[in-house]
């Protein structure tokens, strides 16, 4: 193990593949992270999809994480969005699964790379300005010129709102990106700490409490943060999915 | 042999026990207070990062560097400053739309 703080977030190959036009096929091992958590997925929702009446312990478990994410889509759109239920719930479990693999030892964080993140928040919003024209037709836009402000107003107003909207996807992706990035950098420092202060032995080793008492709190906290990220991303494409729904407000 | 006089009388003893205890932190949607200020920092953030790209796009096309990146980093500052405060806003209401909802409960 190399004890440079960011090599855990370093790209590597697995199977090489070809350039196709702007596509790289090379399967590395963020890819392979990726597939192990939509296996993850797959197995829990195996273990907990039960059909009894009474549920057990696993069957509440898939129960509980079913209400969690219909809530959220019902009670920050409506329930004439649950048809975008299937979605907020796989964004929602794939944050979460690949924030909680990337906790193992020897995980690899696929979230901790901008590049996923950007794609899982350019995907939200474009599906936004997809549903908003589809449902509002060109009366989507009215989203960037709210009304009844004086006509100068606009010249401001407009650009300002454009700004805003683009700056969805990436608030969106920078958030979930640097808190998985710091989290996990922090962890890797402090625990370098401890290998650092035995290592020199004597008085120094006994110092080393500190930083192993500091570790664990850390990884208490980057569970939290695991958990929160995803919850703030599957929120927010909720708020963004209103927009959608309810161009008027 | 429980009486429904005992089964008062139990309620009683479990509302005093849970007056007692540490009220739970609210859970008002949110998030902790960490998530809170990652939302806000990074909607600042963002905002000016946007508009300054956006202007450099057009100074590039347009060859009228570096004026229009200039003007959309302002933008941008406008635009993230006007979102952080009506976030914040937001966040407040739902706060005390909470600490309401949980006074009322403790009236009852």
């Amino acid at each position: 193990m190399s004890n440079d703080p960011m090599h855990q977030f370093k790209i590597e190959p697995i199977i090489e593949g070809r350039q196709i036009g702007i596509i790289d096929t090379t399967f590395t091992n963020s890819s392979l992270w990726m597939v192990l958590t939509v296996i993850a997925i797959v197995a829990f929702l195996a273990l907990t999809a039960r059909k009894k009446l009474i549920p057990g312990r696993m069957q509440s478990v898939g129960e509980l994480s079913y209400e969690f994410v219909a809530d959220m889509v019902r009670s920050s759109i409506g329930p004439e969005a649950m048809k975008f239920f299937p979605f907020v719930f796989t964004l929602f479990f794939f944050v979460l699964f690949s924030n909680i693999l990337g906790m193992n030892p020897y995980g690899f964080t696929t979230t901790s790379h901008l590049a996923v993140t950007i794609a899982l928040g350019l995907f939200t919003v474009g599906m936004v300005v997809v549903v908003g024209i589809m449902k509002h037709g060109l009366g989507f836009f009215k989203l960037f010129a709210p009304a009844g402000l004086p006509l100068p107003m606009y010249l401001i107003i407009i650009p300002i709102e454009i700004i805003s909207f683009l700056s969805r996807p990436l608030s969106l992706a920078v958030r979930l990106f640097a808190n998985m990035l710091a989290g996990h950098v922090m962890l890797k420092v402090f625990a370098i700490f401890i290998a650092f202060l035995v290592g020199k032995g004597g008085i120094m080793a006994a110092g080393a409490i500190v930083p192993i008492l500091g570790t664990t709190a850390i990884i208490a906290l980057e569970f939290l943060v695991a958990f929160l990220q995803a919850f703030v991303f599957a929120i927010l494409a909720c708020v963004y999915l209103n927009d959608a729904f309810h161009v008027e407000h | 042999m429980k009486t429904p006089q005992d089964l008062d009388d139990l309620e009683g003893r479990i509302e005093a026990a849970q007056a007692k205890r540490p009220k739970p932190v609210e859970d008002n949607g949110q998030g902790s207070l960490l998530g809170m200020a990652w939302r806000l920092s990074t909607e600042l953030v963002v905002a000016v990062m946007v508009g300054g790209a956006l202007g450099y796009g057009v100074d590039y096309f347009a060859k009228t560097a570096p004026w229009f990146m200039v003007g959309g980093l302002f933008l941008g500052l406008a635009t993230g400053v006007r979102n952080t405060f009506r976030l914040a806003e937001r966040m407040d209401q739902v706060a005390k739309d909470a600490k309401q909802a949980s006074d009322a409960r403790q009236g009852e």
